[in-house]
């Protein structure tokens, strides 16, 4: 039970950074499909980044500070990257859809050719002796809880404390806190105008184009962080130029979220438990008591995959009445325009 | 030495293809309520634009006080403390009241917003002006008329002096004019100068100290309002003397075309309906007009009409036939033909060329398509067909892409179509919105021309001149009823003025036929 | 009476008459070149063009500055030699006695990029349909993957001892269609009538596709299990080839003029579906629904057009040509299926998107941007055999081409307007206008 937790938060944490992402860009009115291709720079550049440190030898008695070091430099990765959607859909008004399903595709194409030419293989690892949980994870005798295997702090000590990453800490402070900036700063006010309102937002002296890059680069490093999360935490820190759809999947908690955080939380931990309950359904003793129950009952593990996907359908089917898309997305913002 | 507050001097502005102003010259006085004259496209907006700092000018400078000034945005013209509320309300649909009003202007602690000063703030200025606002309301869920509210509390908000208005009273009860009259008299008196543009003469004569009238692109004069006339300003506007009458023959009525019976329609953004109960008819030979303020029933009533919306209650006969619940195109078939509000939206697809927006209402019958495949030449020939006849202009004939139209042009292809598909009933719905006077006196002649030919036409506008020249019958509508039926002939503009307003209501008889 | 010989005068008259016309102004017509270059399709070209010419550029220099960043562990000169390949590596024959490359007539090559272009070009009809509808089809892969399920287990379970194998190709090909149609109701339907977009619908969609066809063959469970390949070399892994049953695309003599490859009929299928598609967009009322509520759903419904029949059939037509080109693909005969494949989607379907859009989502485009895409690949491929880089660089290179034709078309917005504003100041009979539409000035930003 407390497995599935773990597994849980590990993949809730980047659904939930890298729907945020989206939700930044959109919100500034900048449509931003290419959050798939975001993840899988983030991905390579952090791992890569983690994997030169590593071959320098440098003596490191935990992996936390290369961990952060990693996460930074994944954000920038991001960012860089996303200029080029900021560039096209700003500057060259360009159709936001094209530029974003471009970036997907030269994101992978870039990261697959560099791994090759760097290891000729096609996966990146950051270590060929450790696996990246060695370097990583924190387990509970990390803060001071034993080793023994009843945690003290039973269930809940299990999973906070077991386990688990420093990244799912600071993505968990990140979101809190960028959903805090969005809603009661002054940037935040102005950055949600530009996408709902931008010749309102213009007449009132905000400077549209800064605030829509500000949106954009926002969304760029978080999905470039959210990717390499997600490789650390849920692929042993690999890159392999693909994120398995999961940027996509953003893009539908986003969308399912009708582009609140509040929501946005929640649906992710809704996908994260059925996702993870569709892998580790045969296991889950939900009571402690050695039954495990789901594997009893006989239904296929292909029903339990599906389940994410069909539920969301149906919720949508009767929620889409009060679906609201920010106003101005996807309108290049021109000024000659009245 | 007059006391300028503002003084625009040659004010150059030029976009690709067209001199939006031209060397032109404005000085506002200290204290004075100035009005800004002109027809569509004459260059007011623009002018102002570059006042308040959304464009920059190609030439010409701008001074306050006598010392010159170089405004790069709208934060520089606010800091000069000139504020202006748009035409079309610059207003964030989801914020509410308080942060339309703070954004851009927010008070911040640590990059946090202080709300309590602002709120607080904004309820004082809300009471000695009198501008009503709920200040946690969501703009989307407010009236019109308080949104403009919000919009000059931005202003005020922002210790603005000097206040330009574009167009305000466009959409605004004759009651709700007076107010917005009494407000800028009390700006006035606190010392507040005042710019407002308006195409409407009444207004100036009644609120103005001093005009200047421009006319495509230039500057033509500045009076002073106490030594001029309506008429003067008229002419001065269009440039020549303007006939206001429109020529009709004698009506010849006949059968009833169209009958509305006790017709209701919901309505989208509150409880109330849109349409309440309305029953009418409309004989062939006649032009019946549906006349009103903006936001009273009459987009509700056309698309419940013409089938764009379903509605609540009530039946619709057209021809006879109960055309109640039909679908767009049988209503369309059994007689109906409609010119949109909206040309854009609903008119004309503008990635289209024109030959297929010509045919949009008939490209499935027998004469345009086989099968299933379209006759292209048959088209073609149609299209061309009606672009000789009524004078449709473009750049390269039917195979123009109609985006590139001008404006003008395009209503004239929406009515070409409407009009040869030969209806019994013709909905126009503000088929001269926009256009400059030769184009509004065009369409004026082929109204009347379907008049005189024995057909119907329901005419629905929000211009008064229109409404009284154009039509037979005048019905004014208000909050959704039908609160009166005059003669133009009979009945003067300020009586109608009243009915809009929702001042007086007749009781209606149930028309028999 | 003309003689003879003033009818030869008059026949060359004629030519120089029609040369002339290209570039000069006559009988007051404008010159017939720049009508043509006028032509919004003439800008899509050039545009297209422009943006594959820089794409490729930028290849080449990426496979530069690899060769100075490794210092001398890749050559300048293999640098080179990747970029020639990338434009002609499809023409190859390898390298001479000298090490140098040489090129030629290589059937093997050409043949292949024939066959990869053929589901190509039918997912990137998929989505380019959609989109002249206004909806993005992202959901070409589980469409794809739809047809798949049905083409293999029809084409595999109907003996070919009772029926003749031709019937049985066109029956599975009818299934591949008819699987993916319906699988492509339903974002249409979810659009039309709850008005859900269809991009989330989509995403759900495929992935439900996936896991829906990995069970229908699950090797443990499936209903279709025995259709799996048990030979040594395959392991249960795969699906039986068609071939197993004797069906198989013809091969409409394409085996003879390229001999060595794959090619076979598909091609030529694929093009005349792109043909029909044109057609139906172009010249039908069907198509001319369509485009209206692609174009402006407002008008469409104001002209009694029924925007949800258009919205879902059209869905329903892009479905069923994303499941056309999985059964183009696997009725060749030689292409096998794994069908463990609910943790990733075809690429043949995601593909489809930058054809379409390289295409301007014009169907006679998509035939050509389908063939370039493929062709890019197989040269790919020679990169991979013959230089120290990899076939990546021809996706790198497609990926730069849809970004740079993503403002390309900004750029010939800009152009066009430019140019029929200025038309209109030349119509003088104009009457007083008020002021047109501004186009997108980019001028105007900089001033601020």
């Amino acid at each position: 039970m407390s497995y599935l937790l773990q597994q849980t938060i590990l993949y809730t944490i980047p659904l939930m950074i890298v729907a945020l992402a989206g939700v930044f860009s959109e919100r500034s009115g900048t449509i931003n499909i290419a959050l798939e291709g975001l993840m899988i720079i983030g991905a390579f550049i952090g791992v890569y980044f983690v994997r030169s440190i590593i071959l320098l030898n440098v003596p490191l008695s935990f992996g936390q500070p290369l961990l952060i070091l990693g996460m930074i430099v994944s954000i920038i990765g991001g960012c860089l990257f996303s200029l080029l959607l900021g560039f096209a859909a700003i500057r060259l008004k360009a159709n936001q859809t094209i530029g974003g399903s471009a970036l997907n595709l030269l994101a992978p194409a870039l990261v697959l050719f560099l791994i090759l030419i760097i290891t000729s293989q096609s996966v990146l690892n950051i270590d060929s002796k450790y696996s990246s949980n060695d370097y990583f994870m924190l387990n509970q005798d990390d803060f001071g809880l034993g080793t023994k295997l009843e945690n003290p702090l039973g269930v809940i000590g299990n999973v906070l404390f077991n386990k688990t990453y420093i990244t799912t800490w600071i993505c968990l402070a990140l979101y809190l806190g960028l959903s805090i900036m969005l809603y009661k700063t002054r940037f935040g006010l102005r950055l949600r105008s530009c996408g709902e309102n931008p010749q309102a937002a213009d007449s009132l002296g905000i400077n549209v184009y800064k605030m829509r890059y500000a949106g954009i680069l926002i969304s760029g490093g978080l999905a470039g962080l959210g990717g390499f999360v997600y490789s650390v935490t849920t692929v042993a820190a690999s890159s392999n130029g693909d994120v398995a759809g999961f940027g996509f999947l953003a893009l539908a908690v986003m969308i399912f979220g009708n582009w609140k955080p509040r929501n946005i939380a929640a649906a992710a931990l809704l996908f994260g438990l059925l996702k993870c309950i569709a892998v580790g359904y045969p296991y889950i003793d939900i009571n402690n008591d050695g039954i495990y129950f789901l594997n009893t009952i006989g239904v296929s593990q292909h029903i339990y995959r599906i389940l994410p996907y069909v539920i969301t359908l149906i919720v949508l089917a009767f929620t889409s009445k009060k679906s609201r898309a920010p106003k101005a997305e996807g309108i290049p913002y021109d000024k000659g325009e009245r | 030495m007059e006391n300028y507050i503002i003084e625009m001097r040659n004010i150059t502005k030029k976009f690709p293809g067209v001199i939006a102003n031209d060397n032109i010259t404005l000085k506002l006085k200290q204290g004075e309520i100035h009005a800004l004259l002109g027809e569509n496209g004459a260059g007011k907006s623009t002018l102002m634009s570059v006042l308040f700092g959304l464009y920059r000018p190609d030439a010409g400078e701008i001074y306050k006080h006598g010392e010159k000034v170089d405004i790069k945005g709208p934060n520089d013209a606010n800091n000069l403390g000139i504020g202006m509320v748009h035409q079309h309300y610059k207003l964030v649909d989801i914020f509410s009241v308080l942060d339309n009003i703070i954004l851009g202007a927010e008070t911040t602690k640590y990059g946090f917003l202080q709300k309590k000063e602002a709120r607080e703030k904004v309820i004082a200025l809300s009471e000695k002006y009198k501008l009503h606002v709920d200040v946690d309301a969501i703009i989307e869920e407010i009236t019109v008329g308080m949104q403009q509210r919000v919009e000059i509390l931005k202003m005020l908000y922002r210790d603005n002096e000097i206040l330009i208005f574009d167009e305000p009273t466009a959409v605004l009860t004759p009651q709700e004019i007076e107010e917005l009259m009494e407000t800028m008299h009390g700006f006035k008196k606190e010392g507040k100068s005042i710019l407002f543009i308006t195409h409407k003469l009444n207004e100036i004569m009644t609120v103005a100290d001093r005009c200047t009238v421009l006319r495509k692109g230039k500057c033509i004069d500045t009076v002073d309002i106490k030594d001029t006339s309506i008429e003067e300003l008229s002419e001065m506007m269009v440039g020549r003397k303007v006939n206001f009458i429109v020529e009709k023959k004698p009506q010849k009525i006949g059968r009833t075309i169209l009958n509305v019976e006790k017709l209701t329609v919901a309505s989208k953004n509150h409880k109330n309906n849109a349409v309440k109960n309305i029953s009418f008819d409309v004989k062939s030979g006649e032009i019946v007009c549906l006349a009103g303020i903006e936001g009273n029933g009459q987009t509700e009533f056309v698309n419940a009409l013409t089938g764009l919306e379903k509605i609540t209650a009530g039946k619709i006969e057209l021809n006879q036939t109960d055309i109640t619940h039909m679908s767009i195109r049988k209503r369309s078939k059994v007689g109906m033909s409609h010119i949109p509000e909206d040309r854009h939206k609903f008119g004309l697809i503008l990635d289209f060329r024109l030959d297929q927006n010509l045919v949009l209402q008939r490209y499935w019958e027998p004469n345009f398509q086989k099968y299933g495949f379209i006759n292209d030449q048959a088209v073609r020939t149609y299209a061309d067909n009606l672009i000789d006849k009524y004078d449709v202009r473009s750049g390269e004939g039917a195979i123009t892409v109609v985006r590139s139209m001008s404006g003008g042009n395009q209503q004239k292809a929406i009515i070409a179509r409407e009009i040869d598909r030969n209806p019994d009933l013709l909905v126009a719905f503000q088929p001269t919105r926009g256009l400059d006077v030769g184009a509004i006196e065009y369409i004026h002649k082929q109204l009347v021309s379907q008049r005189d030919s024995g057909k119907a036409v329901l005419l629905i506008s929000l211009e008064l001149d229109e409404v009284m020249n154009v039509s037979d019958r005048i019905l004014v509508m208000y909050e959704g009823e039908i609160v009166g039926e005059f003669d133009p002939k009979k009945v003067t503009i300020q009586e109608i003025g009243l009915y809009m307003a929702g001042a007086k209501k007749d009781r209606r008889e149930k028309t028999d036929d | 009476m003309i003689k003879p010989s003033n009818k030869v005068k008059v026949f060359f008259k004629n030519i120089g008459h029609w040369f002339k016309s290209l570039i000069f102004k006559v009988d007051d017509k404008d010159p017939k070149l720049l009508v043509l270059y006028r032509k919004g399709a003439t800008k899509s070209v050039v545009s297209s063009l422009i943006s594959i010419f820089v794409g490729i550029l930028l290849g080449g220099v990426i496979l530069f500055i690899l060769a100075i960043a490794s210092g001398g562990d890749i050559s300048l000169k293999a640098a080179w030699e990747g970029f020639r390949l990338i434009f002609v590596g499809v023409f190859n024959t390898g390298r001479d006695l000298n090490g140098n490359l040489t090129f030629g007539f290589n059937s093997t090559n050409i043949g292949n990029v024939l066959f990869r272009a053929t589901p190509l070009i039918l997912t990137g009809l998929s989505v380019a349909v959609a989109f002249k509808t206004g909806l993005f089809n992202i959901g070409a892969p589980g469409q794809y993957l739809m047809g798949t399920a049905a083409t293999f287990i029809v084409a595999l379970s109907i003996p070919t001892t009772i029926v003749p194998a031709w019937i049985v190709w066109i029956l599975a090909f009818i299934a591949g269609f008819l699987a993916g149609a319906l699988w492509g109701i339903i974002p249409g339907i979810f659009k039309a009538v709850l008005n859900v977009h269809e991009v989330i619908t989509c995403i759900m969609t495929n992935w439900i596709a996936a896991n829906i066809v990995t069970s229908m063959f699950d090797n443990n469970k499936g209903v279709f299990k025995h259709l799996l390949d048990p030979s040594p070399t395959k392991n249960l892994a795969y699906l039986f080839k068609t071939t197993e049953n004797g069906v198989a695309t013809s091969k409409m003599g394409l085996d003879v003029i390229f001999p060595n490859s794959q090619v076979n009929g598909g091609i030529i299928i694929a093009i005349l579906i792109a043909i029909v598609v044109y057609i139906i967009l172009n010249k039908t009322t069907f198509g001319y629904e369509l485009k209206a509520c692609g174009s402006n759903r407002h008008a469409a419904k104001y002209a009694g057009i029924n925007e949800k029949r258009s919205i879902i059939l059209s869905m329903a037509i892009a479905g069923g040509l994303a499941g056309m080109s999985a059964a183009l693909y696997y009725l060749s005969g030689n292409t096998e299926f794994y069908w463990s494949t609910y943790q990733s989607l075809p690429a043949n379907g995601f593909n489809g998107i930058p054809i379409a859009l390289l295409a301007y989502n014009n169907p006679v485009g998509v035939i050509f941007s389908g063939i370039f895409m493929s062709y890019l690949n197989v040269a790919g491929l020679q990169l991979k055999n013959l230089t120290p880089f990899n076939e990546y660089i021809t996706d790198i290179i497609i990926a730069s081409i849809v970004y740079l034709s993503a403002f390309s078309l900004a750029f010939k917005e800009i152009l066009s307007s430019k140019i029929f504003r200025k038309k209109s100041k030349d119509l003088s009979q104009e009457q007083p206008q008020e002021i047109l539409v501004k186009p997108k000035i980019i001028a105007e930003e900089e001033e601020k």
